[in-house]
């Protein structure tokens, strides 16, 4: 897996709609002209990506909301595991951001309903955490995980990174990419 | 002198009387034999007279005194043979006595005599006897021919009888006089060899013993563990001899496979004894090094006797003992004495030498028992041979119910448990594994490291690291826990940095301010974070400093509630309830440090929200200070728990709650050091009460 934390390629874009997103986190599509990019990522009219964050911390999930609003995605928040596991299944995210270590539900409790459930399994979690253990790692990577990132990480490349993986999950890659997950010189 | 034409035999007999009255006197050999051929002789009217006696092998006679002849002629009489033809052999051999009138008689009845010429007159050789045994005679040489009518013959015979009386009571005196020298001086030795363990210095002390009433020399050498001689004592009445002894041994170290003397008592175990060093043994020894020759000649040596210290079929060392200027040859007596006395000094060193094992293996057991690390000694095929009390602890196995058996049987884990553990060879240093070890359903951690020696037997030393363990993953999940806590305001500030400077960003005021005030209350919870870790270890190091005024809480619990609603989500109700409480002497900056973690503790711990209250209050000479909430509560288990230093709740308990586990620590110890203490009661899912209680001014 690739070191998330570098700047990726930066997009013309602007933060229209990005702020009523924010407030609006369970709604299915983002109002306002989607024209930041989505066109060179092949979207068209299927409509923007949409990441639901799920992080207790709100810092973070203001990191990703701004940056991922930038590459054109509509953001979905939760505060705690609980809520997390109401907004996947209710809206069915195109991935999720799930921190581990929340109030509640933690983010493996999580992870490992949504892998259980139907109607989410197929959902790419991506674990963003602040645990950095190699178990942790291979925690993530048996719970089906497709991506793991560890706190501090560019918030800038977040788009870029969320975006590649889900058009790999696309081609199947999925299995790759968990198996990537402890690969070696990954954090 | 002319002799009297008949015999006075009663003159005779009174001058037997007097001389039996003398040999009644006479105590020592050398009394009696005085009072025979002074006084008897003359009383017998001979002018020469002397005793022989039967030698120890029985076979020779030896002269032991004479008086009136010419010393150039007996010096060829010292010893002489029993079975040779001549008047006192005879008389030996027979127990009669022989009267001889004249030396023509003499001459013609044992011609081999007669080389002595025709001097001389009658002659009388007396048989001694006492209760029928012969042991020796006494010749009578007269200065005429005399015919030995039968009351003379008489009174010689009754003579001789007196005589063999005194002198066999004065030698057996003599004897027991020597016997109980022995035993004396054996009774000293045994002494002075039960004396002390230290057998070195005891036996140096035996050698000073033997000299001069034993010996002239007397030497110890023991045998050193490599088959080396070592001498350990030379004893001289004269020291100067002594120094010169050892310059000599060093100068002439002794050949351990010498064919004679100490090297071969030492070798073979078995007693030499020469009553005489023949001149060839010397010459033998000495060889062509005359310079050795002239000091052995000037020691004059005459006799030795070399015998082994021997006990349990080992040969430990030798004694030796030499005569030369001062003391008689050695006798069968003293190289009985001799043997007797190595025997004795054998058995006192065997002695000490097992008193020193049992010791050593006693102190050795000591140890063994109260150590506080198991120790477990395996056989070639992996039965317990030893056991420690404490392996008993650590295994929850007796001894009784370990030695004998297979370890398997006695630990079952026992494979696994060593299966990780190097055996290293004796004296390499041990490599020591941590394993767990679970017995009656509780895990131990065990530190395993093991010695193999002498053909496949086995040493484990166990020891419970449980507690280091514990306290060792304590620290690493300090450290995980540590980053983790840092690595989430660092994201934030790292994240907000790299956000702003986004150029294809236009972010609005608001959400510039948004990021800003990100960076700020970040950073300030890291530099928290990073002043626990500090403070922590300040703590430890008992470095920490206090400045205590009089200070009101009311006062301080007010603006803690004030500072905790800031940042405080909505759904915390934070309330402070005080009615009057005491003013304190107290830190007012640490013990506000104590209330901000206690009220923060409680709005994590309530991740539901709900009501948490500050209450300060009077308490009986104190006052005191709960921090209540309605959170999740801490189960009964951890209750204490949770204010050692690096303990977190589980976070499977506590729904991921992180924290750095060091907060409440950090309280108690702060609260103990202003003389106060720092309490919880809490029912799970109902709540946690911290009370904090400082004795009032």
């Amino acid at each position: 897996m690739s070191n998330p934390i570098r700047s990726a390629p930066l997009r013309r874009s602007r933060t229209v709609g990005g702020r009523r997103l924010w407030h609006c986190e369970a709604r299915a599509s983002a109002p306002g002209p989607s024209s930041r990019g989505h066109a060179s990522r092949g979207l068209g009219a299927a409509g923007a990506r949409r990441v639901l964050v799920a992080d207790d911390e709100r810092a973070i999930r203001l990191l990703c909301r701004v940056n991922l609003s930038a590459s054109g995605m509509d953001v979905l928040e939760a505060e705690n595991g609980q809520n997390a596991l109401e907004v996947a299944k209710r809206e069915r995210p195109d991935l999720v951001l799930l921190d581990v270590m929340m109030p509640d539900v933690d983010g493996w409790a999580v992870a490992r309903e949504l892998g259980e459930d139907e109607r989410t399994r197929e959902i790419p979690i991506v674990f963003l955490t602040a645990r950095a253990d190699s178990a942790d790692k291979r925690m993530g990577q048996q719970l089906g995980g497709v991506g793991y990132l560890v706190k501090p990480f560019d918030p800038v490349a977040i788009g870029d990174f969320v975006e590649g993986v889900i058009e790999r999950v696309e081609r199947g890659e999925r299995e790759q990419l968990t198996r990537g997950i402890t690969a070696s010189g990954d954090r | 002198m002319s002799a009297p034409a008949t015999y006075d035999a009663a003159d005779g007999a009174r001058r037997l009387q007097r001389v039996a009255e003398l040999l009644a006197e006479a105590v020592t050999p050398q009394q009696v034999l005085d009072a025979i051929l002074n006084d008897g002789v003359r009383a017998a009217e001979a002018h020469a007279g002397a005793i022989g006696v039967l030698g120890e092998d029985g076979k020779t006679i030896e002269l032991l005194a004479q008086r009136g002849y010419d010393p150039q002629v007996m010096s060829g009489w010292v010893t002489f043979p029993l079975d040779a033809e001549l008047p006192m052999s005879e008389v030996l051999r027979t127990g009669e006595p022989v009267f001889i009138a004249s030396i023509a008689e003499r001459n013609r009845l044992y011609p081999t005599l007669s080389h002595l010429g025709q001097e001389g007159h009658a002659l009388a050789v007396l048989p001694l006897a006492v209760e029928g045994a012969v042991f020796g005679g006494l010749s009578l040489s007269f200065d005429r021919d005399l015919e030995f009518e039968p009351e003379r013959r008489a009174l010689k015979m009754a003579f001789a009888r007196q005589a063999a009386q005194a002198l066999a009571r004065s030698r057996l005196y003599a004897a027991e006089q020597a016997q109980r020298k022995r035993m004396t001086f054996l009774a000293e030795a045994s002494e002075l060899l039960a004396s002390s363990l230290d057998y070195n210095r005891t036996l140096a002390r035996l050698a000073q013993l033997c000299v001069p009433g034993l010996a002239d020399w007397c030497a110890i050498d023991m045998l050193g563990p490599d088959g080396e001689i070592e001498r350990l004592a030379v004893a001289h009445e004269d020291p100067e001899k002594v120094r010169w002894a050892y310059e000599l041994q060093e100068r002439y170290p002794p050949d351990p496979d010498a064919p004679r003397g100490v090297a071969n008592v030492l070798r073979t175990g078995v007693a030499e004894f020469l009553p005489t060093i023949p001149q060839e043994l010397l010459d033998e020894a000495l060889g062509d090094d005359e310079e050795l020759r002239q000091i052995v000649e000037e020691l004059g040596l005459t006799s030795s006797i070399a015998v082994p210290l021997n006990a349990r079929g080992h040969t430990l060392g030798a004694l030796s003992l030499v005569t030369a200027d001062t003391h008689p040859p050695f006798t069968q007596a003293d190289f009985e004495l001799a043997l007797e006395l190595a025997r004795r000094a054998a058995v006192a060193v065997e002695n000490a030498r097992l008193y020193r094992e049992a010791q050593r293996g006693a102190n050795a057991a000591q140890a063994l028992a109260y150590v506080a690390d198991g120790v477990v000694l395996l056989d070639p095929e992996g039965v317990v041979r030893y056991w420690n009390p404490a392996a008993e602890a650590i295994a929850g196995v007796s001894e009784e119910d370990a030695i004998g058996r297979p370890v398997a049987e006695v630990v079952p884990a026992w494979a696994t448990l060593t299966s990780h553990v190097p055996l290293v060879a004796p004296g390499s240093p041990a490599r020591p594994v941590t394993v767990p070890l679970v017995h009656a359903g509780q895990e131990r951690w065990i530190s395993v490291s093991g010695v193999e020696f002498a053909r496949g037997r086995r040493v484990y030393a166990l020891q419970d690291v449980t507690e280091e363990h514990a306290l060792e993953k304590a620290r690493s999940d300090f450290v995980a826990t540590a980053s983790h806590e840092l690595r989430t305001p660092l994201a934030a500030v790292y994240g907000a940095v790299r956000t702003l400077r986004r150029e294809d960003l236009d972010l609005s005021e608001d959400e510039r301010g948004q990021f800003l005030e990100m960076i700020e209350s970040e950073a300030t919870r890291l530099a928290r974070i990073v002043d626990q870790i500090l403070l922590a270890g300040q703590l430890d190091a008992d470095a920490v400093e206090l400045e205590v005024t009089e200070c009101d809480p009311v006062e301080i619990a007010t603006r803690v509630l004030e500072s905790a609603r800031t940042h405080a989500p909505a759904t915390v109700d934070l309330r402070l309830d005080a009615d009057g409480a005491p003013r304190i002497s107290c830190d007012e900056h640490k013990l506000r440090q104590v209330l901000v973690n206690l009220v923060d503790n409680a709005v994590k711990y309530s991740p539901g929200g709900g009501l948490i209250e500050l209450r300060v209050h009077n308490g009986d000479a104190t006052c005191v200070i709960e921090v209540v909430d309605e959170g999740l509560g801490i189960p009964p288990a951890e209750r204490e728990r949770i204010f050692e230093k690096f303990y977190r709740l589980d976070p499977q308990q506590t729904h991921g709650v992180g924290g750095s586990g060091l907060g409440l620590y950090i309280c108690r110890e702060l609260v103990e050091r202003m003389e106060g203490q720092l309490s919880v009661e809490s029912e799970p899912g109902k709540g946690s009460r911290f009370r904090v209680e400082l004795p009032a001014r």
